[in-house]
Parts: structure tokens; C-alpha cells; sequence
């Protein structure tokens, strides 16, 4: 049995691209995916390490599972769609909440998803209008096209989860590190969000390993102490 | 890996949910058990939906859309069409392209299947989307309140060619529009099925509480998603009419030893909570496991079982491992299990597994890798990979055979369901048919010979006048059904076959599948597998001398 080391959850509202984004690095191909249905697994192998990723259902139906899901996860990819600015406000609302049982040092990328619709859908209206949306982003490598929502607004959110999680900012990568814009469909920073989380997420695994033995009980190789016979079940 | 940790159980229902859980819990204190609503829906998530265009009470007949409402008749989507104009948010949309009433494509249609909420709000529809048809929808509304007033129940309207049938389920309320020559009681477990899917996703508990809350609550929120799995529902009443029809659910055929063989493996894998574990291929089932503790004096209803086998063959479920919630609407439509879906070895074949543990995913995916193991050993793997290839149908990798293989020319194609029930086994109901092939390969003719079983099935079963044989010649075939204390039939012949000759057919055909039945059914189903150590007992107990209240 492959057993994981690390956990990567998914998690952002319905039809912002979750499934899409990880059948992209997996798959290398993107098509028009179905709803999820409560939550799936995959394991990829990176280096000599297993790491789970939990792709889950945006539907407000499946919420109750959320932090199931999120359980001793290492890093959480919180999703929104570029063109649709409540997918942002989303993951504060409904999903920021659900990683409490993500581990303590758990990482957070937040990544805006459907780059490619913006590209196309705004590249009418920058001739019409003649402006460009100016300096975006250091980080990411965003068209300058106006968007819905903007990388600065992804940033600010990603301060305000540090801030919840009383992490200091000292502690944690950069917001400009962690916060990406994504296409699923053209595979635009698919592979460096997934790959760049996996690299950050292997020293977290060894440092796991260097602290000792998890708190979480192996079953297989749990020899149960010799029972002693108290008087309630006899 | 996160077996031991104690932290809270992610407590899809809250406290105040869990009171009508009927369901045993394994521990009190924790979330096992079968749970209330996965959806967890705060007020606050209620309020902000409502667009407020249908506040008011349905009993109201001012909810009446337009004062020229027609009358009960089948022109029902014709007045005031034209000036629809679709409400509610674009995104969530569920049936897409077009759909306006006036529309010549969407009235077309032969059948409607409408889903609404009692205020009137659409919910699902079978064709069109959602927003256009408001209106609609609430002179159906109507017409149900109409009657309603007056202390009756609205049944079925009878119009020309259109069958308009109602059937109100909690605050839900199912429309079907028809032109198929289907019964009212055909069309009315139609409806049946399409409701216990939405239960399947929701609960029957979670959408009341829902809708007692909040009348006007927009249900899509919470469906969009599963209405590909009500159209497939849908498609397959006219493409494949057996499993609806009959109410049983269809085998992969099989050699005895092999599915009993897998039975054993089922039996031997198993987890904590496990409550169910289904092997399918392509919709239909190959074995089932049932544990004792958790399903003990409850056969599982083929519904629930067709459901889940419908549900399984879901695009979502192709890749991955998958771990979600679902109810199963005869057994217990309050309450829901935690299911583990896999498709084995990146074959077609299907491991679904149920249990009551909300946190036993890895547990699942280890029993999983057993029942995988165990295949290889069985060289099962290959036996059902050849099973699902074999088909030439295109549409799904479903194991069927020919109608050539019954060796009676002149039979074109059946429909047998076994009545006859081994002593002391608790049969589940199943039925056996060959694939469609020429002259029934194109779709209008499968739709053709789906409306000829459902007229037969309609006379063999009419309530007034119910038939033991009918023997029909039709223009393009001739067809005889029978039941028996043995057998219900539906054969389908050659157009040139005489009386005689047709009896020769029928006499082959039950003699081939006489023959052929352990291959065909599962005549002797698996019994309980193992309990696994301590749990059962405790559920059993706490549920019977009704001291367990709810964690």
C-alpha cells in the first residue's frame, strides 16, 4: 500500500475550475468536467514522497465534508474564478473556515482560476476603452487585460488568512508566492503552482518526520495492550 | 494517517439536525451513524438566496402568473409564453439552451418531467432551462392549489394525446407531461424515481427543514450538479425500459462459481462501519455484500440498489477515488451513509462501498485494495473486463449478449424477469434482456420498442383489467407477454411468425433461460458477511431497546 505522506487540499466554490486545475497537472489535458460528487482522490508521486490531493465539491451540498477533507492537510488551494469576484468572497464566507483542521503550519495558495476567459472576453473592450489595467502583480504573470477580480484583492485575502490563523508573516511565504492565476484550459502556471507547493510542501513532511512519531495511531502495527478484564462487560 | 486524531467530527448536520435521525450511531459521542443533511445550511446561507420573486404562500391562487391561465388542458405552456422573461441568476442554469415555451424544438418534446417547490419555484426540468419556465411552472402550481382548496388531490389530466401527471412528495412537486403512450402509473413511478434521487442527494428531512424555513428557497443551490444524473435517470426509461419498468435491476452474466467466488471476497472485505459493498460494471451488478449489523432485518430495496448502480456510472466517479455522501431513499430517506466509490484497476468495473463512518476513506480505500488483490487472484479482473468489452453498443461499457444466443429465430428481443425465488433466499428482484440490436439499433426505434413494453406492461398490470397473456400483432413486430406465478415476460417477434410458431419462440426462450439462470441471476445471493469485532452489537442493542437519542 502506497500510504501518503503529505495532503494538498482543493477548495473554492462550484464551477471555478478545481477538478479542471488538477486534471490539467495530472492529465495534462483539459475538458469540460462534470460536477464533482462529495470529494476525489488522487496521489501523485513527487521525488521519493506520496502526496494526496483531495479535490472537492464546491456545492454548498457537500459542505458538511469540508473539513473532513481538510484534516491534517499540508497545504490548501483555495480556488476562485478571475471572472467572478463572489468566488473570491466565497472562500472566505464558506471555505476559509473548513482548514481549522488543517495542520498548524498548513500552507495556503489561493489561485485564480479561468485566466483564459478574461483574456479573450477583455481583449474587445481594452481597444474600445484604450486603457490597460496598468502594473499588476509582481508575482504572477498576469495579461494586462481588466479582470473581475484582481491579484492585489487574492493578496489582500491571503493577509486577512494569516491574520485569522495568527500566523506572522514573517513565518509564512510571501503572499506574492503564493498567490497565482491560473488557466486550466491553456495549463498557464498549472504545473508551477502544483509543483512549487509540492517543493514547499516535502520540508514540511521531513520536518514531521524529524519531530517524531504522529500523533495519529497506525492501526496495522497497533499491538493492543494486554486487555485488562474490567467488570462492565462481563 | 488520521485514524486516532480526536478532533471534532465534521458534523454535517448540527445538534438540532440529528433529532429525527432514526439511524443507530456506532458511539454515542462521535459522528458515526447515518447522518442527518450533509449541507449543513446556516439561516444566514438561506437568506441571502432568495430573489423574492415568488414570495408567496402557495395555497394563494393569486399565484396564479397570468389571469388568461389556461385550462385544464393539453395546451397548458401555450398562453402568455412569448412573454417569459427568465428570472434568476444566469449562472446556475440547469437544463442550458433554450427552453423558451414558445419554442416549436422544446414543445416537441415528448415527455416533460418538471421538478418545483411548492411556492412555485422551479427547480429541475427536463428540457430548457429553469428561468424560462416560471410562468409555466406556476400554473402548474396552480392547478395543484386549485384543487388542493376544495380538500382534493390532483391526480392526472387527461388531454388529447397528453398525459399530465402530478405527484406531490413533501414540499416537492413532480410534473410530468407526455405524449408517450405510458400508463399514469407508469409515468407516476417515473416520478417516484426522480424524486427519490433528489432525496438520494439531499435527504428527505434536509429538504423540508429547508423549505420550512425558507418557502421560497431556491433548491437548485443545492442540486446544481445532479441534474445530469435525473436526465440520465430520465434517458433511460426510453432507451433501456427494464430496470424502471420491472422494478429490478439487471446482471452481468456470469459464471456461478466466479460471481459466487466474488460474493465470498465481498464478504471477507471489510471495514468499520461497512454497511454495503456493491461490485458493478456499466449499471448493472455483478455482486453484492450486505452487512448484517448495519442492514440486518432490512432487504435492500432494488430501487435504493438501482439508484446507486445509476449513480456509480456517473462521469464524476470515472477517475479517482471518490468519497461523498448519499441516501438511500427506501431504506432510510431521513438519514444518509458515507459512500467509497473506485473504479478498479482503471477498468470498468466498479467498487462501491457504503458505510456509516464519516472519517473511514482510508480505511474504505484498504478494503478496496483487498477486494483488488483478491480479483487479481480470481482472475476476475480479466472475466469482467471481456464481459464489459463484448458489448458493441457504443454508448457504455455495459456486458450484455446477443439475442442470437438463445438459438430461436424469430426472436428479436425480451424482457424476463424471474418471479420464482429459491427457498430461504431473499431475493433481490432482477431481470434479464438481450442487447438491442438491428432492427432496433436506432434511436426512435428503441424508443419505439420501449413504448411497445410499457403499452403491454400498462394492460398485463391494469388495475381494472388486469391480463395474464397478450399475444398482439403489431405493424413492424409481433409480441406476446406473459406472467406467471413463475415469470413475468415480454418478447418481442418477427412480424411473419405465426401463433404456433410464436409459442415455439417463447417455449425455447424459457427453456434457455432455465438453462442458463445461475449465468443470467443471482439465484442464490451472498449471505451477511462477518461483523467486524465489537460495533455490532452495541448498534443493534442501542437501537432496539431505544436507549440511543442522538450524540
Amino acid at each position: 500500500m502506497r500510504k501518503p505522506d503529505g495532503k494538498i487540499v482543493l477548495l473554492g466554490d462550484m464551477n471555478v475550475g478545481k477538478t479542471s486545475l488538477l486534471q490539467r497537472y495530472m492529465e495534462r489535458r483539459f475538458a469540460d468536467t462534470v460536477s464533482t460528487v462529495g470529494g476525489a482522490f488522487y496521489l501523485k508521486q513527487w521525488r521519493s514522497y506520496n502526496i494526496s490531493i483531495w479535490d472537492t465539491a464546491g456545492r454548498e451540498q457537500f459542505h458538511g465534508l469540508g473539513s473532513m477533507y481538510c484534516r491534517g492537510a499540508a497545504a490548501v488551494i483555495l480556488t476562485y474564478d478571475v471572472n467572478h469576484p463572489q468566488s473570491l468572497v466565497e472562500l472566505e464566507d464558506r471555505f476559509l473556515g473548513l482548514t481549522d483542521t488543517a495542520n498548524t503550519d498548513c500552507l495556503f495558495a489561493i489561485v485564480g482560476n479561468k485566466l483564459d476567459l478574461s483574456e479573450e472576453g477583455a481583449s474587445e473592450s481594452l481597444e474600445k476603452e484604450g486603457h490597460s489595467s496598468g502594473s499588476v502583480g509582481d508575482g504572477c504573470v498576469s495579461p494586462k487585460v481588466p479582470k473581475q477580480v484582481k491579484p492585489e484583492e487574492a493578496m489582500a485575502l491571503y493577509k486577512k488568512i494569516l491574520k485569522y490563523k495568527m500566523l506572522d508573516e514573517k513565518d509564512v511565504p510571501a503572499a506574492e508566492q503564493m498567490c497565482f492565476e491560473t488557466s486550466a484550459k491553456t495549463g498557464h502556471n498549472v504545473d508551477l503552482l502544483f509543483e512549487s507547493l509540492f517543493d514547499m510542501v516535502v520540508p514540511m513532511i521531513l520536518r514531521q518526520r524529524a519531530q517524531g512519531p504522529p500523533q495519529t495511531v497506525d492501526i496495522s502495527c497497533y499491538k493492543p495492550p494486554s486487555r485488562t478484564k474490567s467488570g462492565c462487560c462481563a | 494517517m488520521e485514524a486516532g486524531e480526536d478532533t471534532a467530527a465534521p458534523a454535517p448536520g448540527d445538534a438540532e439536525n440529528l433529532e429525527d435521525t432514526q439511524f443507530p450511531s456506532e458511539e454515542a459521542g462521535d459522528g458515526g451513524g447515518v447522518h442527518e443533511d450533509p449541507t449543513d445550511l446556516g439561516d444566514g446561507s438561506l437568506e441571502e438566496t432568495g430573489s423574492g420573486t415568488n414570495d408567496k404562500p402557495p395555497s394563494l391562487l393569486s399565484s396564479l402568473p397570468q389571469s388568461e391561465s389556461p385550462s385544464c388542458n393539453c395546451e397548458l405552456w401555450d398562453p402568455s409564453a412569448s412573454e417569459n422573461s427568465p428570472t434568476g441568476d444566469p449562472e446556475s442554469g440547469s437544463g442550458g439552451q433554450g427552453g423558451d415555451p414558445s419554442d416549436e424544438d422544446w414543445r416537441s418534446k415528448r415527455k416533460h418531467v418538471f421538478v418545483l417547490s411548492e411556492a412555485g419555484k422551479p427547480i429541475y426540468s427536463r428540457y430548457g432551462s429553469v428561468e424560462a419556465l416560471s410562468t409555466t411552472m406556476g400554473v402548474m402550481t396552480a392547478l395543484v392549489s386549485f384543487v388542493q382548496s376544495a380538500g382534493d388531490v390532483i391526480r392526472a389530466i387527461y388531454a388529447e394525446d397528453h398525459k399530465l401527471v402530478f405527484l406531490q412528495q413533501g414540499p416537492l412537486l413532480l410534473v410530468a407531461v407526455s405524449r408517450t403512450p405510458q400508463s399514469a402509473a407508469q409515468l407516476r413511478r417515473e416520478l417516484l424515481a426522480v424524486h427519490a434521487q433528489i432525496v438520494s442527494t439531499l435527504t428527505r428531512a434536509s429538504v423540508a427543514r429547508i423549505f420550512a424555513r425558507k418557502q421560497n428557497y431556491d433548491l437548485r443551490r443545492l442540486l446544481a450538479g445532479s441534474e445530469s444524473t435525473l436526465d440520465r435517470l430520465l434517458d433511460s426509461v426510453e432507451r433501456d425500459p427494464g430496470a424502471l419498468l420491472l422494478g429490478a435491476v439487471r446482471c452481468v452474466p456470469l459464471a456461478r462459481p466466479l460471481r459466487e467466488a466474488l460474493g465470498a471476497l465481498l464478504r471477507r472485505c471489510t471495514a468499520p462501519g461497512l454497511a454495503l459493498s456493491v461490485l458493478a460494471v456499466g449499471g448493472q451488478l455483478v455482486t453484492a455484500a450486505q452487512e448484517r449489523s448495519v442492514l440486518a432485518e432490512c432487504r435492500l430495496d432494488p430501487a435504493d440498489l438501482q439508484l446507486l448502480l445509476n449513480w456509480v456510472s456517473a462521469p464524476a466517479f470515472a477517475a479517482g477515488e471518490a468519497w461523498a455522501p448519499v441516501c438511500l431513499p427506501r431504506f432510510n430517506p431521513d438519514g444518509f451513509f458515507y459512500a467509497y466509490v473506485a473504479r478498479l484497476d482503471a477498468m470498468p468495473v466498479c467498487l462501491l462501498l457504503l458505510g456509516t463512518d464519516p472519517e473511514a476513506f482510508h480505511d474504505m480505500a484498504t478494503c478496496r485494495r483487498l477486494v483488488e488483490d483478491g480479483m487479481h487472484n480470481l482472475g476476475a479482473m480479466r472475466t469482467l473486463g471481456e464481459a464489459a468489452s463484448f458489448s458493441n453498443a457504443p454508448s457504455a461499457n455495459a456486458p450484455s449478449y446477443s439475442v442470437q444466443a438463445v438459438g430461436a429465430p424469430g426472436l428479436w428481443h425480451f424482457l424476463y424477469k424471474p418471479l420464482d425465488i429459491p427457498d430461504h433466499h431473499r431475493q433481490l428482484p432482477q431481470f434479464t434482456s438481450p442487447e438491442l440490436e438491428a432492427p432496433y439499433s436506432r434511436e426512435e426505434e428503441r424508443q419505439r420498442l420501449s413504448d411497445l413494453y410499457h403499452r403491454l406492461h400498462a394492460r398485463l398490470h391494469s388495475t381494472s383489467r388486469p391480463l395474464r397473456l397478450i399475444y398482439h400483432v403489431a405493424e413492424k413486430e409481433t409480441l406476446l407477454a406473459w406472467v406467471t406465478s413463475k415469470f413475468e415476460l415480454y418478447t418481442c417477434l418477427s412480424p411473419l411468425v405465426t401463433k404456433a410458431g410464436a409459442i415455439l419462440v417463447v417455449t425455447k426462450l424459457l427453456r434457455w433461460v432455465k438453462k442458463e439462470e445461475d449465468r443470467l441471476f443471482i439465484r442464490y445471493p451472498p449471505k451477511y458477511s462477518t461483523p467486524p469485532a465489537a460495533s455490532s452489537a452495541s448498534i443493534d442493542q442501542a437501537s432496539h431497546n431505544g436507549l440511543f437519542s442522538g450524540p
